[in-house]
C-alpha cells in the first residue's frame, strides 16, 4: 500500500497540564510507530477560543500532528486511543495525500502551461504553416 | 429652444446613486441584466491567486465566506467558481467538525 498522509487534530479540556499533552504526543507516536507509521509533525497550537461549546467547554488545547503510514489500521489505533484518554474532549483525523497529490499536479500543470505560452511565438507560427 | 426642455441622460459622473434609484423603480426582470453586468466582473479569488489547496485550517481564509449565522456563502455572492466552491465546502465541514467554525444556527 502507498503511504497514507493523515492530519490528526485533538482537543484537550482547557485545564490540562502541559505534561499530560506531552504524554498523548508521545502514547500516538508509538502507537504509529507499532503499526510501521511515524508522527511527521506535532504542534502545539495551545488554548483556543472553540466556535461551539464541546462538552461545556468554550476553549480547548489544540493538538495538531501529521501522521504518515501504510497500514489501515494505524490510524483506527490512534483514534481508540484518543477515545479512551480522558483529556480528550474531541478529535479529527482528515486524509490527506489524495488532496495534496492533486495540488502538486495543478501546480504542474500550470508550470507546463507557463513554460508554453513564453514559447508561444514559434509554435503558433507552425501550427500556422502545418495548417496551410 | 426645444433641446432645453428635453430630459438630458444621465451624467456618468453621478453613477452609483442613480443607479440604484433607478433599478428600485424598475421592475425586477428589467434589473436583471444591470445586476448581471455589475457581478460580472467578480473573479474567484481562489483562481486569481491560484489556490490548489483549501487548508481547512486556515480560518482566516474561510472566515470571509461565512455568513453571520455560520452558513457558507454562495457562490453566486462571493463569485467562487464551482470547483473552489466545493473544495471550500469541504474545508468548511473539516473546520465546523473540529470547532474552528461554528456550524449554522437555526435561531
Ligand atoms: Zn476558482
Amino acid at each position: 500500500m502507498e503511504e497514507r498522509i493523515y492530519d490528526l487534530i485533538f482537543i484537550c479540556r482547557p485545564d490540562t497540564p502541559e505534561a499530560e499533552v506531552d504524554k498523548l504526543i508521545a502514547l500516538l507516536e508509538q502507537t504509529a510507530a507499532e503499526r510501521g507509521g511515524r508522527v511527521e509533525k506535532a504542534e502545539k497550537w495551545g488554548t483556543r477560543k472553540l466556535a461551539y461549546r464541546v462538552r461545556r467547554h468554550r476553549e480547548g488545547y489544540y493538538v495538531y500532528l501529521v501522521v504518515h503510514g501504510t497500514r489501515g489500521d494505524m490510524i483506527q489505533e490512534m483514534e481508540r486511543r484518543l477515545k479512551v484518554a480522558d483529556p480528550v474532549i474531541k478529535y479529527l483525523t482528515v486524509r490527506l495525500d489524495d488532496e495534496l497529490k492533486r495540488q502538486r499536479k495543478l501546480a504542474q500543470r500550470r508550470e507546463r502551461r507557463a513554460a508554453r505560452r513564453t514559447r508561444k511565438p514559434k509554435s503558433a507560427a507552425a501550427a500556422q504553416q502545418a495548417a496551410s | 429652444m426645444t433641446d432645453e426642455l428635453k430630459p438630458q441622460s444621465d451624467p456618468p459622473a453621478e453613477g452609483a446613486v442613480q443607479e440604484r434609484a433607478r433599478a428600485a423603480a424598475t421592475p425586477a426582470s428589467a434589473r436583471r441584466s444591470k445586476r448581471q453586468f455589475f457581478r460580472k466582473k467578480k473573479v474567484c479569488r481562489f483562481c486569481a491567486d491560484r489556490i490548489d489547496f483549501i487548508d481547512y485550517k486556515n480560518v482566516e481564509l474561510l472566515q470571509p465566506f461565512i455568513q453571520e449565522r455560520g452558513k457558507i456563502v454562495p457562490r453566486r455572492m462571493s463569485g467562487t467558481c464551482s470547483r473552489h466552491q466545493r473544495w471550500l465546502k469541504i474545508a468548511i465541514k473539516r473546520a465546523r467538525n473540529i470547532a474552528l467554525l461554528p456550524f449554522a444556527s437555526e435561531i
